[in-house]
């Protein structure tokens, strides 16, 4: 893989005395999406969160463009072109769905002039964000929840999302939807690592899949393959996948 | 009547008090689960520390006014968050408690030992005298006081509320972690509660020490009742800690007319335990919530 956007080399880490990445190394492809797939527990929003300077590494590496960003803050990945949207519920049910939004905004550097412009597009992308504007964000469905937290996460042009299981609790059609938004911004050129229990919708409309297993990577390679691929699919895909065939 | 009215204005003097104090407590609690038990020597001691730049320093009294606040924001707003908060939140909520005690006793001995023993006057800024209204003797002091002390608190909602800082503060207290995934500086917005509380108390000691007299021992029963305040309040944000601060100054102000001086302290407590068994989120609180 030429150029990738991202590398994780040998990281190992963990909370506290338990380490829970044993040594996570994958590359990630410029311009795709890549869905990471794994049983409960296997570290999936642990690795998330090493790349994103929350997790104390006791060893190696992390490249964003080549740069070794290793312990870099939220702030300054934000600033590098980093955004992740966490497991759950991410929004502050007492503020309203503007001041949530604005919260997007708050790692701009001085030369992002348009930001007004930018907070009024994004409310414009959903109607129903628009018309709760100035509401309490209790008040959105968990669907519009989450379609706030990626709008929000799109403030800052970033190139490069880590999105954790952005499916939980949404409605298929809703989900279908959240996906489509994660395949408009990929055709536009930014770079999706997702993470997914959904992980038979989810690899369909990936580029490429990652199985991830008790902290190391046990597979990785074009989604089409993980998702036909008869180990995986039996541990991850439910017996179902020989109907679909 | 009258008699009633002025008790009535008295103890909402005295409860706007108990209000600053309560604010500042649930604000450090929010951002940083800081049980504050000193809080009410947080109150007592900037009037000390003001008396006693005019007395070594020989400072006029409004130069020594502005030193020190200043100085006890410095030394109890951010040098507490440093050498006392920060290292021991790390063992947990409740060794960070009992270490806010240790501080209590010991700013309350070191002003004893310190400055003096005996109760202090302390210079008003506000006007003292008394007018009559309509039969009832009002004392401007008292109203000088919950108007300056409410507009102290309205200024405070605004700028949590209506400035982007505020809300960085809001978000820091609410879901610190989604919060640092915004890349919202929660360390420097913790640090800024600390200020304010510190700041909060400095206001609350220059406005009731004229009344209560400067003495080492006032923070017992202001720390207590504002620690009753929050918790009558719901101990989660600025509405609450208002009215549960006027509360309890208006129920300690009838007490002591109606019931008994001597056992006045024993009514907000009584209204205390029933809160705890009727209400134990608390007038304005939300079970389980955080917020400013
Ligand atoms: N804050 C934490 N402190 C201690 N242990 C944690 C913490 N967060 C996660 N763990 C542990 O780390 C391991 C991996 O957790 P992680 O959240 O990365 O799993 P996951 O693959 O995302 O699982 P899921 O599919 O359930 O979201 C689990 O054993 C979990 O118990
Ligand atoms: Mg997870």
């Amino acid at each position: 893989m030429d150029n990738p956007i991202l590398e994780l080399d040998e990281v190992v880490g963990g909370y506290g005395r338990i380490t829970i990445l044993h040594g996570t190394s994958f590359r990630v492809r410029r311009g795709a999406i890549i869905t990471i797939i794994g049983p409960n527990g296997a570290g999936k929003s642990t690795v998330f969160k090493a790349i994103f300077g929350l997790l104390n590494l006791s060893s190696g590496t992390i490249r964003f463009n080549g740069t070794d960003i290793t312990g870099w803050s939220p702030r300054r990945l934000l600033e590098a072109g980093i955004v992740y949207v966490p497991q759950g519920r991410n929004i502050f049910p007492e503020l309203s769905v503007r001041h949530n939004l604005e919260f997007g905004a708050v790692a701009a550097g001085p030369d992002i002039t348009d930001m007004p412009a930018r907070i009024e597009a994004a409310l414009d992308r959903f109607p129903s964000l628009r018309q709760k504007a100035d509401q309490q964000a209790s008040t959105l469905s968990g669907g519009q929840q989450k379609q706030l937290e990626i709008m929000r996460g799109l403030l800052l042009d970033p190139k490069l999302i880590l999105i954790d299981e952005p499916s939980i609790g949404l409605s298929p059609l809703l989900v279908q939807e959240t996906f489509g938004i994660l395949t408009d911004l990929r055709n536009r050129g930014v770079t999706i690592l997702m993470v997914e229990q959904n992980a038979r919708s989810a690899l369909e409309m990936s580029d490429e899949g990652l199985v991830l297993e008790l902290g190391r990577t046990r597979m990785q390679g074009p989604a089409r393959e993980i998702l036909h691929d008869p180990r995986v699919a039996q541990l991850f895909l439910g017996g179902a996948m020989a109907e679909v065939e | 009547m009258a008699e009633f009215i002025a008790y009535l204005i008295a103890g909402l003097a005295t409860g706007a008090i108990y209000a600053l104090a309560a604010i500042g407590f649930t604000l450090v609690w929010q951002t940083s689960q800081t049980i504050n038990f000193a809080q009410g020597e947080f109150v007592m001691l900037p009037a000390i520390l003001i008396l006693a730049m005019v007395g070594f320093l020989g400072a006029p009294f409004w130069l020594a006014t502005v030193l020190g606040i200043a100085l006890f924001v410095l030394l109890f707003g951010w040098g507490f968050k440093i050498v006392i908060v920060d290292p021991m939140i790390r063992h947990g909520v409740l060794p960070l408690a009992i270490a806010t005690m240790a501080l209590a006793i010991i700013m309350k001995e070191g002003a004893k030992d310190g400055f003096s023993a005996e109760a202090q006057n302390f210079p008003s800024f506000l006007p003292v005298q008394t007018i009559s209204l309509g039969g009832v003797s009002i004392s401007l002091q008292h109203i000088a006081i919950i108007l300056v002390a409410c507009a102290a608190i309205g200024g405070l909602q605004w700028f949590v509320t209506r400035t982007k800082t505020g809300r960085q503060m809001q978000a820091a207290a609410q879901n610190p972690n989604v919060a640092l995934v915004l890349g919202i500086p929660v360390a420097r917005m913790v640090m800024l509660t600390f200020l304010i509380n510190a700041g909060l108390a400095a206001l609350a000691s220059v406005l009731i020490s004229p009344i209560y007299l400067a003495k080492f021992s006032n923070g017992e029963v202001i720390g207590l009742f504002a620690f009753i305040a929050a918790i009558v309040g719901g101990f989660n944000q600025v509405r609450g800690a208002l009215a549960g601060g006027l509360i309890v100054g208006v129920i300690d102000s009838l007490a002591a007319a109606y019931i008994s001086t001597s056992y006045r302290l024993a009514v907000p407590l009584v209204l205390l335990v029933i809160i705890i068994l009727v209400k134990p989120e608390g007038l304005f609180g939300r079970k389980e919530e955080r917020r400013v």
